[in-house]
């Protein structure tokens, strides 16, 4: 047998498996969907979107959400990637008391939970600095996935070798210019897949401030639900729009990956 | 007949002055054990000895890229201190070509010889690009200007190293083993840039393997090992008449 026929079985095989596995599973939500006996109401959904009055555009609940899902998730992104790098720079940097301050930032977010972090900045220190809900929401997030963020430039940067720091050097670069223009551009390349999962985790772990009541999306779903009992189908609405922020944000990842392409030595 | 004096002094006056620099990377191995040279401007410096002898820790010294524990070093009068602008001035007036290149990879060829002008001369890309074009010229790439390092042979990313450590006008360029990296067929293109550059009056620290080529082109010869100074001399006497017996044994297993 030659190997392209070869090729094409294995392929055949794989697709019918795969058709085996995905009917097995559609007919247990399907069972699944008839034992717990509940009644869809899907129609209803939308008006929870937007509605119409009028000819005027009225944003419903589900929409306002992503609103401030939206804004929280951007401005969180910003001040990760901002503490990321600077906690990165200051890790490896030779002033002792900078690399101290990095390492306990580290180990304490990374070692607490967001649930705490929330709670702590909110009902202690958001009093004390006189902040409100959504800018507690934006620093908690900013500076929980900025930590992780951190450790992702780190290995970046130490990724470049030092061939590259010695021929910045000997051009007479300061160190600040040769992280800027030779360090930073090679290594951001190459943290580009990790720095995107971190991004998608921010999403994820966004839903997280609705409780300190910032009326976020999961906030939104979670009033709408306690009003007209829609668990299910809102539940899987908000899930829908959590992926539907996470697919764009690899999309919009795996685009910059192609247009800018990796070069090595 | 003062002006006469003063002028003769100036010409004979050392461009690169070390005297006895020792460095250990741990406590008990010393790299370099109270080393002294001088080069004069306008000289070739070629720094020869078996591996491990601690030619290349010399050299990366003589721009800061390695610190020494004792001793001083002078680069056009300026001394290599733990002052950072010392250091990035005589960086600025030191040239260096590494053996494996080391391109910047991200940026096409005439950016990585633009880079060093526009951010330490401040010039701008027009001025940069000028004299980019020239030095591109004179080692032979020009025609590779738009391209990017990983599509250039090993011989064209080396010869675009010594134009970018041109472009900075050094007053001395510092060669690490500039064609150990190299395939055959290409020692000899990259060669033949760096003996132009001799020819032109450029002062230059080579650390070389090629025996022949060291002949050539330097004024002086420094023979290492074991992190000492064995013998310093002008070229032809150290390969005709070397004072020192470890000397004799290294050039008969290697010439």
């Amino acid at each position: 047998m030659t190997r392209k026929k070869k090729n094409v079985l294995h392929v055949y095989r794989d697709i019918s498996v795969f058709a085996a596995f995905s009917c097995l599973f559609g007919w247990l939500v399907v069972r699944g969907g008839r034992e717990i006996a509940y009644t869809w109401h899907w129609n209803q959904i939308p008006r929870y979107f937007f509605q119409v009055d009028d000819g005027v555009y009225v944003s419903g609940p589900l929409m306002n959400g992503l609103q401030v899902t939206l804004q929280i998730i951007g401005l969180s992104l910003v001040l990760a990637g901002i503490l990321g790098l600077t906690t990165a720079l200051l890790r490896m940097s030779t002033s002792p008391v900078g690399r101290w301050i990095a390492r306990i930032y580290l180990e304490i977010i990374r070692n607490t939970p967001l649930l705490v972090q929330i709670f702590f900045l909110y009902f202690v220190m958001a009093p004390i600095l006189d902040v409100g809900r959504f800018a507690t929401a934006v620093l908690a997030l900013g500076m929980f996935e900025g930590a992780y963020a951190s450790e992702i430039f780190r290995a970046g940067i130490c990724s470049i070798g030092r061939g590259q720091w010695e021929a910045a050097y000997s051009s007479g670069l300061s160190t600040f210019d040769t992280y800027r223009k030779v360090i930073l551009p090679q290594a951001i390349r190459r943290i580009l897949p990790p720095l995107t999962s971190q991004a998608v985790s921010l999403v994820k772990d966004s839903a997280l401030v609705s409780t300190i009541a910032v009326y976020d999306l999961t906030m939104e779903g979670r009033t709408v639900i306690a009003e007209t009992f829609l668990t299910f189908e809102i539940w899987f609405t908000v899930a829908g729009m959590y992926l539907f922020i996470t697919l764009i944000l690899s999309a919009i990842a795996s685009l910059l990956e192609k247009y800018v392409p990796q070069r090595t030595a | 007949m003062n002006e006469n004096a003063s002028g003769l002094k100036s010409q004979v006056q050392p461009i690169v002055v070390v005297d006895s620099i020792s460095k250990s990377f741990t406590h008990n191995v010393k790299v370099l054990d109270n080393v002294s040279t001088r080069v004069t401007k306008g000289d070739v410096l070629v720094i020869i000895g078996p591996s491990g002898s601690g030619k290349s820790t010399f050299l990366r010294c003589l721009n800061g890229l390695e610190d020494i524990d004792q001793g001083t070093i002078l680069i056009d009068g300026i001394p290599l201190d733990d002052h950072e602008k010392n250091r990035l001035k005589i960086r600025r007036e030191v040239g260096m070509v590494f053996q494996s290149f080391h391109l910047f990879p991200h940026m096409t060829v005439l950016e990585n010889v633009n880079l060093a002008q526009k951010l330490v001369r401040k010039k701008s890309k027009i001025e940069a690009t000028q004299l980019s074009k020239d030095l591109l010229q004179k080692v032979g790439v020009d025609d590779k200007a738009a391209v990017y390092p990983n599509e250039l042979s090993g011989g064209q990313q080396q010869r675009v190293a010594i134009a970018r450590a041109l472009a900075l006008m050094p007053k001395i360029m510092l060669f690490d083993e500039a064609t150990s990296a190299l395939d055959p067929e290409m020692i000899g293109e990259v060669l033949d840039v760096i003996r132009d550059l001799a020819n032109d009056g450029m002062t230059m620290v080579v650390v070389t393997h090629e025996m022949g080529f060291a002949r050539e082109v330097s004024d002086r010869v420094l023979f290492m090992e074991h992190g000492c100074v064995i013998e310093e001399a002008p070229t032809e006497r150290f390969f005709q008449q070397p004072a020192q017996e470890r000397t004799r044994a290294f050039l008969r297993k290697i010439l």
